[in-house]
């Protein structure tokens, strides 16, 4: 059976207490916390840093998980290693080389991944497959939290779940197929059906006055 | 001349704890909060944004002195209005028309402020000492915490003061 990861995104978190933020939703079940990391470029928000990160990394008892949603992508990558991330993804298109990215995540100890945009097609996954830890399916244009789900996400799920599945057949390897951007109990479920394993939640999961709660709901939804 | 004014900066506070080190430097005498925001192209470093201000302002009413070391300063005003930043300082280097943007500032509710690095002169901003309501002057070079001050800066300082015997300016570094 598959292994399902929620992963809270502190992008809908309160900043101005953030230590206990984390604290207290991985205490409610979290897998991973989510590292939304905008640099007013790449998107139209700017977040948080590396030092955010280094500040909450004795609060996170589990992977800390970021997307660099910045371009250029190397420097901050190397700084977000430093900090404590374990997990870093980036956009194809942010990257001037997307070898050398990947092999500075991993050169750093750290598990390497690449975001897809909603439009950004999936041929960059043609010759890397071997290379990538996880797999980030945005069903939101990145910016900001609260935004609604882009269906047709759901068909690019089911493809990168084929090659995914058709990798570790081939390799015994294993890649992650994340999902982010509107995540909700309402549509977990098909998110999970159409080849998602790893979820980031952040308005669904941080709006909510007790996280313990929605955190089993959207695992009782997976079951399912 | 103004009276002196301290505005500790949360870059070397707890980013875990940041309304708790906000409140302990205003229980502990602290006039403003320095609050230093970096988009990782105008100074090699990301710090925090718009959305880390607008949850402290929910904890806490204190003065916020943004420091923008942003590029595109102007794109920003309006979100860090709606944060509820207190002092927008944006860097005349990252600017083509610093007039227009502390118009723009002022229009959004909040202070202007105008930042110079170390190897600016300051004969840059030396015009809008009338229309600013803050002039920082840096010393050292923005990015990074924990840097060597920069005495040889502090002439700027002289010649600010001379012409301006009424404006606040600001030292950081």
């Amino acid at each position: 059976m598959k292994h399902y990861r929620i992963a809270p995104s502190i992008l809908s978190a309160d900043f101005a207490r953030l230590g206990e933020e984390v604290r207290q939703v991985i205490d409610a079940g979290a897998d991973w916390i989510h590292f939304d990391v905008m640099d007013n470029h790449y998107v139209p928000n700017l977040t948080v840093g590396p030092m955010v990160c280094e500040a909450i990394r004795p609060h996170a008892t589990v992977p800390i998980d970021v997307h660099l949603m910045v371009q250029p992508t190397d420097r901050i990558a190397s700084d977000f290693a430093k900090a404590g991330a374990n997990i870093i993804s980036f956009h194809p298109e942010a990257s001037d080389h997307i070898d050398r990215t990947l092999s500075l995540i991993r050169d750093h100890g750290c598990q390497a991944g690449l975001a897809f945009n909603p439009a950004t097609p999936l041929h960059y996954l043609d010759h890397l497959m071997d290379r990538l830890d996880l797999i980030l399916i945005m069903s939101v244009n990145p910016g900001f939290g609260g935004q609604s789900f882009i269906p047709e996400a759901l068909n690019k799920l089911r493809a990168v779940r084929s090659r995914i599945d058709a990798h570790t057949a081939k390799t015994g390897r294993e890649i992650r197929l994340q999902i982010d951007g509107g995540v909700k109990l309402d549509n977990i479920a098909a998110i999970a059906a159409a080849g998602a394993d790893t979820f980031v939640a952040g308005s669904a999961i941080f709006g909510q006055p007790d996280y313990r709660t929605v955190i089993a709901a959207m695992r009782q939804q997976l079951v399912a | 001349m103004p009276i002196a004014k301290i505005s500790p900066s949360l870059l070397s506070g707890d980013f875990g704890i940041l309304a708790a080190e906000c409140k302990r430097m205003v229980s502990h005498g602290a006039d403003w909060l320095h609050m230093d925001v970096m988009d990782g192209h105008f100074v090699p470093n990301i710090t925090i944004g718009a959305p880390v201000i607008s949850c402290l302002t929910k904890h806490l009413n204190a003065f916020l002195d943004c420091h923008m070391m942003v590029s595109h300063p102007e794109k920003w005003v309006d979100d860090f209005a709606k944060a509820g930043a207190s002092l927008y300082c944006f860097h005349i280097e990252a600017t083509q028309d610093a007039s227009a943007l502390i118009d723009q500032i002022h229009a959004a509710g909040m202070k202007a402020g105008v930042a110079v690095k170390p190897k600016t002169p300051i004969s840059t901003v030396m015009d809008l000492g009338h229309k600013m309501d803050m002039c920082l002057v840096m010393t050292v070079e923005p990015g990074f915490g924990g840097q060597r001050f920069m005495a040889e800066c502090m002439p700027k300082v002289k010649e600010l003061r001379a012409k301006y015997p009424d404006l606040d300016i600001e030292v950081d570094g």
